[in-house]
């Protein structure tokens, strides 16, 4: 059945859909780009104008905020390996210039341990503890097998755990 | 096992919502300024697409317009004048006009018979 506010190239996608994801979207891209407003907003329109010209099809195989995240993990991907060399250069230029900062000013000990977790394992502990995704469905986001997501995603927790530890002993 | 989970996840979800800070801008403002792309992008799309099609058609109205080259064959006897034959020239010769008829070989005649011819 088609919404009334269906996307003309997308008739399974919705606006109001697409709205209510709209935060938890926003925050996956903005762990996608170094937690850059500004580049994940510009992911986000990226992410949209795809789905409105009907070059990222959805067709209802998964959930439609698993299919999202995963178009805001290829574009970023993408992104990033076309502009590696340009956008370090606006990095530096940014942090030199710009005061908007986003990296964040808490300085909490889990903060810390889950930053310093590997990519992959950092991706899945973020997909599965706050997007509330499942490890499959989080698994399909970032384009491995199921199986792999949970080798990801129970060393990420053995790594975290240790380091909680350690850091708690130290303290 | 759960239970410890349940805590990591708890914790990790907190810390990350105050790590990171994520206040996201306004749906509306990212969806209108995506649809402005999408229509500027096709518009670039239509833009190139026409500039291409009027191309394609020009090459193809010139292409019509110049009459295809036949193949032609040159006649035979215009063919034969135009090439030019002379009998080849002794002036590179050490000794030039030498006549190698000048002096004739004398054979000596036999007067043995055999088989009722000379030899």
């Amino acid at each position: 059945m088609r919404d009334s506010d269906a996307l003309e190239n997308n008739p399974h996608v919705s606006r109001s859909a697409l709205e209510a994801i709209h935060g938890q979207v926003y925050g996956w891209a903005l762990s996608r780009c170094d937690f850059d407003h500004a580049t994940a907003e510009d992911l986000m329109q990226q992410a949209y104008v795809e789905l409105l010209s009907g070059s990222a099809r959805f067709n209802n195989k998964s959930s439609l905020k698993t299919f999202v995240f995963s178009v805001v993990q290829n574009l970023a991907r993408s992104r990033f390996r076309r502009v590696t060399s340009r956008l370090r250069l606006v990095k530096q230029y940014r942090q030199e210039s710009v005061t908007d900062a986003v990296e964040p000013v808490v300085d909490d000990g889990v903060w810390r341990a889950v930053r310093a977790l590997p990519a992959r394992q950092r991706d899945i502990i973020e997909l599965v503890f706050c997007r509330e995704l499942t490890i499959e469905q989080a698994a399909a986001v970032m384009g491995v097998t199921t199986g792999t997501g949970r080798v990801h995603y129970d060393r990420a927790k053995k790594a975290l755990r240790t380091r909680l530890r350690d850091w708690a002993e130290e303290e | 096992m759960k239970q410890t989970d349940d805590s990591l996840q708890e914790r990790v979800s907190h810390a990350w919502r105050q790590g990171a800070a994520e206040m996201p801008p306004s749906f509306d403002r990212v969806w209108q300024s995506a649809g402005t792309r999408y229509v500027g992008a096709r518009r670039r799309y239509r833009r190139v697409a026409s500039v291409a099609a009027l191309a394609a058609a020009i090459v193809v109205a010139t292409s019509w317009q110049t009459p295809a080259h036949e193949t032609t064959y040159i006649e035979l006897a215009e063919l034969l004048e135009s090439t030019y034959w002379s009998a080849p020239s002794d002036v590179l010769l050490p000794n030039r006009e030498f006549d190698i008829y000048q002096d004739m070989p004398v054979l000596f005649e036999s007067t043995d018979p055999a088989g009722g011819a000379l030899l």
